[in-house]
């Protein structure tokens, strides 16, 4: 090789230094970053739409999760003390309950029991809205017997606490049994099924995110075919290519995401009053959420990685096809 | 890896090209082109030139025959290693490939963009290089703004810029006007004259007639005539 030519390669050679090369990669993800979004607004509509569906669709499942985890408080804050309400017979008198009562606090299933007298009994019901008339009307008959509220022994499963309600059945002196635990037991059942319903529409639904971040980068590579060729021609490795088009990927992700968040946000803002209604009426103990700060920052963080993979995968694929 | 002979910065070695179909484009084809010379390849419509090109770059492979480019075997450069190779050619085409999008400036800072080179270097590299093919006053524009000529030369300066060993040039003057063919012509022999290798692929026979540079003549694939540049009349 002639003397200005080795000249010439030493140059370049020289210049190729880790921190150079470190400073020229950063300078690309900066110029990539920025490009790719110029691009995303130089056509609003397009982009507009993408982020839009994003959003739509990431913001389905969080709606579905504000929803089940105000159900779970709510269930949370009405069966706290789980109790099995025993009506004995009208014929029973106080003696009997407060002997049947001691009986049932030895046993080992049970944690406490309450007795109520039929004069209690009519004062709760005169404090309901709506009864208050007809309790007046009963003068001095008090038609309602006396009843324990027995309470399990925490931890007590399912099983040994429908054990614990059919012995108490079989008293002599009961006439009815109302187990308040069942119903909390199917709402938890309901709530399971809603909880494996959420994470598989919400993973069906990243699904759809990823592909429709997927499909606009691919048109997106399509349309600038002519430059990647180009690149390529110039010695542009794949990753130098692919840069801007992952850039767009997380961009879309990102933005559908805080678009998602914020209707999150806007949901549980149309759900505030209802729900401190709702919360009133129980007596402020039904202790009604909004979605955690966290997930709603995390929702942007989640759609960003989502879109830099469907980005990345539809890349990889078209530049394969154009190298 | 590398090749012991120092002088020989393009050789072919029995070089055969058949793309898929059974067209023969190049056939036993065996030359070299040494370290600042400069050479045509030429030859009707269909001989093979913008192959011999492809090989080169690396657009195609060949079918038969070695290819060592500034002492590299080609066969040993993996699809991995396409773009360091390319970053180490200047690639000059008949259409140009401009990015119509982006400004003067921009099409010529690509190769350097691509070679990690930083800001500062890049803009005083772009400018030399714009300067030499006198274009610095357009550095702003779009492409679309300059004429056929003008943007070849745009071309040529982003060829050039990152200071390739070897230029590769493919039909550059097959838009122009004789006037402007002869000016780019000129500014290829220019490279040649600080030591840069220049290998440019044309038909215009009365252009590279001018020239008195070397002449690689091809037919149907195979090599008929290696003219030195002084026998060339």
């Amino acid at each position: 090789m002639s003397a200005p030519a080795m000249t010439e390669k030493a140059a370049p050679r020289s210049e190729r230094s880790q921190a150079r090369r470190f400073a020229g990669w950063r300078e690309h993800h900066g110029w990539s970053a920025a490009a790719s979004l110029r691009r995303l607004g130089g056509r609003p509509l397009g982009t507009l739409m993408t982020v839009a569906v994003l959003g739509l669709a990431l913001a389905l499942p969080l709606a579905f999760y504000l929803l089940l985890a105000n159900l779970q408080s709510m269930g949370n804050a009405l069966g706290q003390n789980p109790a099995v309400s025993v009506f004995l017979k009208t014929d029973q008198a106080g003696a009997q309950a407060n002997l049947l009562a001691g009986e049932l606090r030895g046993r080992a299933d049970v944690a406490a029991v309450t007795v109520k007298t039929p004069q209690q009994g009519l004062d709760e019901l005169a404090t309901l809205q709506g009864f208050s008339g007809a309790v007046h009307a009963l003068d001095d008959a008090n038609p309602l017997p006396w009843v324990l509220v027995v309470q399990p022994r925490t931890g007590l499963d399912a099983a040994a606490v429908d054990k614990l309600v059919e012995s108490l059945r079989g008293e002599r002196a009961v006439d009815l049994v109302q187990d308040s635990s069942q119903w909390r037991q199917r709402l938890d059942a309901l709530l399971d099924v809603g909880h494996r319903a959420v994470l598989v529409l919400a993973g069906l639904l990243a699904l759809a995110a990823l592909l429709v971040v997927g499909n606009t980068v691919r048109t997106d590579i399509a349309s600038r075919s002519e430059e990647i060729g180009v690149l390529m021609l110039l010695g542009a490795s794949r990753a130098f290519v692919r840069r801007p088009y992952l850039y767009a990927g997380i961009w879309y992700g990102l933005f559908g995401g805080v678009l998602a968040s914020l209707l999150a946000m806007a949901i549980e803002l149309a759900l505030a009053g209802p729900a401190a209604e709702l919360d009133r009426v129980y007596g402020g103990r039904l202790m009604l959420g909004a979605l955690p700060w966290w997930l709603l920052l995390a929702v942007p963080l989640a759609a960003a990685v989502l879109g830099w993979v469907g980005a990345r995968l539809v890349s990889a694929w078209q530049l394969r096809k154009a190298a | 890896m590398r090749d012991k002979e120092p002088h020989a910065v393009i050789r072919f070695d029995q070089v055969s090209k058949r793309y898929e179909g059974g067209h023969e484009a190049l056939s036993q084809l065996s030359f070299e082109v040494a370290a600042g010379e400069m050479a045509f390849v030429t030859g009707h419509s269909g001989a093979g030139k913008s192959t011999l090109l492809k090989l080169i770059a690396l657009i195609e492979r060949p079918s038969h025959g070695q290819i060592v480019v500034e002492g590299q075997s080609l066969a040993k450069v993996g699809r991995g290693g396409i773009p360091k190779l390319r970053r180490r050619l200047g690639m000059v085409f008949q259409d140009h490939r401009l990015l119509m999008d982006r400004t003067v400036f921009a099409n010529v800072e690509l190769p350097l963009t691509i070679g990690g080179i930083a800001p500062a270097e890049r803009s005083r590299r772009v400018r030399a290089a714009l300067e030499k093919v006198g274009l610095l006053a357009y550095e702003r524009q779009l492409p679309d703004s300059l004429s056929t000529g003008e943007q070849q030369r745009v071309g040529i300066a982003r060829a050039i810029v990152a200071r390739p060993a070897v230029l590769i040039a493919d039909e550059p003057t097959g838009n122009l006007d004789p006037q402007l063919a002869v000016e780019i012509m000129g500014l290829f022999a220019e490279f040649q004259d600080i030591g840069t290798t220049v290998l440019v692929a044309s038909h215009d026979l009365p252009l590279i007639k001018r020239m008195h540079k070397r002449v690689v003549v091809l037919d149907h694939g195979r090599l008929v005539a290696d003219i030195p540049g002084e026998e060339v009349l």
